[in-house]
């Protein structure tokens, strides 16, 4: 066991059932990352980039797994109620279609993973203030989701995955709906949170250009990484 | 998760007013059918506790609600009267009463046939307010109680002559001012025209009464029948052991108790209403709270993908299961307070349209109506709150 490693999978293997017919989809992946590293996932559509994000993030349980540490903690068998703790204490997820709340504010929308932690309470208005105006938003905190350019609202997405200082972010295609300036944009906030908080960020994305910010960048086909 | 629950509900503002509306009218009618069986009842009892007597005494078998005729008869009396003469061990008074019917102040008004000597009993303290209490039937009843036969009988010639001094009405305050009706209006009773000569304060126990000799005259041929008696007794007599004693008088098809049971027998006649009534308006509050359901399950299915993102920032199941009970508990409140607005809304139409009627919205059944949205409401939430509970994360993030 190695407490350096964030994430630490070995022979990872994950299959969809559809009408009885079992699909396959990642065939014994071994993934090591390190904490605080920024590792960039890379393939075509269907490689099962986004099964494994979800799986690193504890919404899918895979069908088998050799090995499957995160932060030191063995997540196999866990309860649901358990992986549902880790998912609220250490992990933070920015997806492709943002997924912001759309009847609630952006203050409300980041502020959401604090309010989920009562004894943090007191501090949630100042740290989701500062946090909106990190992002460029400060006048936007009152507006709902709807009312924002999709810019915009993956910049509340980002705020809302790291206010609660997850030691892991998951970001699946976080710039797959924007354009460049917008893209270029959100990768910027993503590695100055990275740099800033130490966190380590696992992020799928088919753009090389923004590859360029990871540590590491892996490649995957047909459920394997590929050198 | 409130600030969550009240901005999906004001998300959907019509559909969660409908629902709210829906909860509110079956509150309403919980609580006036309840309010109007109680108010009704609670009145008429407290109008019964001002007669001066301590006992009741009632045919065993019957409702004392819809009773009608006068299944006593001469028999009763005259063992009643051997009871209650001076000599008598137990009585200082018995008061028979003959009820009947008749249409007055826009509705059925139950019409108590008394001796026009025993009026003094049934008003208490309370004044005469307009005209006096028998004048002329006094006199008739004392011609009856000199034993003055009828010429003939009702309908044939001379009847009416012998009638007519009998044929008279007094009423109480309340149905005076809603039926507008004036001293010597003329009203129909069986085929007889009385008029009213005395309006009374409100608080005696019938609104109409009439002199018993013309109603036994015109309904039992002059038969000495009564529908119940009031006994006084006299004032040295504990009332339940004088009960008991004129109990053991009597077959087991008489029933004697003591007037301050009078609410409860009210109560138990009303019993078989009153299920009706609590049913019909529960089978209306059932659907009420179904639509809540239907509307909660509704808002899981259209935000399946919310419930992902709730689920994948560390929501947990219970808290699934709180937010839709948190929902379904705004409406609900909503409802009932709704139904309470409207329930007194109700009361003052029911008032105006029937003013003889009362509504008795006691705090004791509003409580109840907060009970029964509380519960109703956790109730509705549950199933769909399970739903949201099960769904899986990553299908619910992708559902479109």
């Amino acid at each position: 066991m190695n407490d350096d490693l964030m994430i630490d999978v070995q022979d990872l293997q994950h299959a969809y059932t559809h009408a009885g017919v079992v699909e396959p989809v990642l065939h014994g992946l071994d993934l090591q990352v390190r904490r605080g590293e920024f590792v960039v996932i890379m393939g075509p559509s269907g490689c099962g980039k986004t099964t494994l994000l979800n799986i690193l993030g504890l919404m899918l349980s895979p069908t088998c797994a050799g090995s499957f540490r995160l932060a030191g903690q063995d997540v196999r068998g866990l309860s649901d109620a358990a992986r549902t703790r880790l998912r609220r204490e250490a992990i933070g997820f920015v997806f492709q279609r943002f997924n912001l709340l759309p009847t609630i504010s952006v203050r409300q929308n980041v502020a959401l993973p604090l309010r989920l932690r009562p004894p943090r309470r007191s501090a949630v208005d100042g740290q989701v203030d500062r946090l909106i105006g990190q992002v460029g938003l400060a006048e936007c905190a009152r507006k709902k989701p709807g009312q924002l350019s999709v810019g915009q609202q993956q910049r509340v997405a980002i705020a809302r995955a790291v206010v609660g200082e997850p030691a892991l972010l998951l970001a699946d295609e976080p710039t797959g709906n924007l354009d460049s300036a917008n893209a270029a944009g959100i990768l910027e906030l993503l590695s100055d949170f990275h740099r800033r908080l130490g966190q380590t960020v696992v992020m799928i994305t088919h753009n090389e250009q923004l590859a360029v910010a990871a540590d590491r960048i892996l490649r995957m086909r047909d459920g394997r990484f590929v050198d | 998760m409130f600030v969550l629950a009240w901005a999906n509900l004001t998300h959907h503002k019509l559909r969660t007013l409908l629902s709210a509306l829906a909860v509110g009218i079956g509150i309403m009618l919980l609580l006036v059918s309840r309010g109007l069986a109680s108010g009704s009842l609670a009145e008429v009892n407290e109008r019964m506790q001002n007669v001066d007597a301590e006992l009741i005494i009632l045919p065993a078998q019957d409702n004392i609600i819809f009773t009608n005729g006068a299944p006593f008869r001469a028999s009763h009396e005259r063992h009643l009267q051997r009871l209650s003469d001076e000599r008598g061990p137990l009585a200082a008074a018995v008061i028979p009463v003959f009820f009947g019917q008749v249409q007055m102040g826009g509705q059925q008004q139950r019409l108590f046939g008394v001796d026009p000597e025993q009026m003094k009993l049934f008003l208490g303290p309370r004044r005469v307010l307009a005209g006096k209490l028998f004048d002329r039937a006094a006199a008739f009843a004392e011609r009856v109680r000199a034993g003055v036969l009828p010429p003939a009988n009702v309908g044939e010639p001379g009847h009416a002559e012998y009638l007519a001094d009998g044929l008279e009405l007094v009423i109480d305050e309340r149905l005076q001012r809603v039926g507008g009706y004036g001293l010597g209006a003329e009203i129909q009773i069986m085929g007889q025209v009385f008029r009213i000569v005395g309006v009374v304060e409100t608080g005696v126990a019938g609104r109409v009464f009439a002199p018993l000799p013309t109603l036994r005259e015109i309904v039992v041929a002059g038969e000495p029948s009564a529908s119940m008696y009031f006994i006084k007794l006299r004032p040295d007599l504990d009332p339940r052991r004088a009960a008991d004693t004129f109990q053991q008088q009597f077959a087991s098809d008489v029933r004697v108790e003591l007037k301050t049971e009078y609410g409860h027998l009210l109560r138990e006649s009303f019993a078989s209403v009153n299920l009706y009534l609590t049913a019909s308006s529960g089978v209306a509050l059932a659907a009420c709270f179904l639509f809540i359901l239907l509307t909660v399950y509704t808002m899981v299915i259209e935000h399946t993908r919310e419930i992902g993102i709730l689920k994948a920032l560390g929501v947990t199941r219970l808290g699934l299961v709180r937010l839709s009970v948190l929902e379904a508990l705004l409406i609900s409140g909503g409802g009932v307070a709704i139904g309470i607005v409207l329930a007194f809304a109700a009361r003052g139409l029911i008032t105006w349209l029937k003013p003889l009627l009362t509504v008795d919205l006691a705090a004791s059944h509003l409580l109840l109506a907060v009970l029964i949205g509380l519960v109703g409401g956790t109730a509705s939430a549950l199933y769909p709150g399970y739903r949201a509970a099960r769904l899986d994360p990553a299908f619910a993030l992708s559902n479109e």
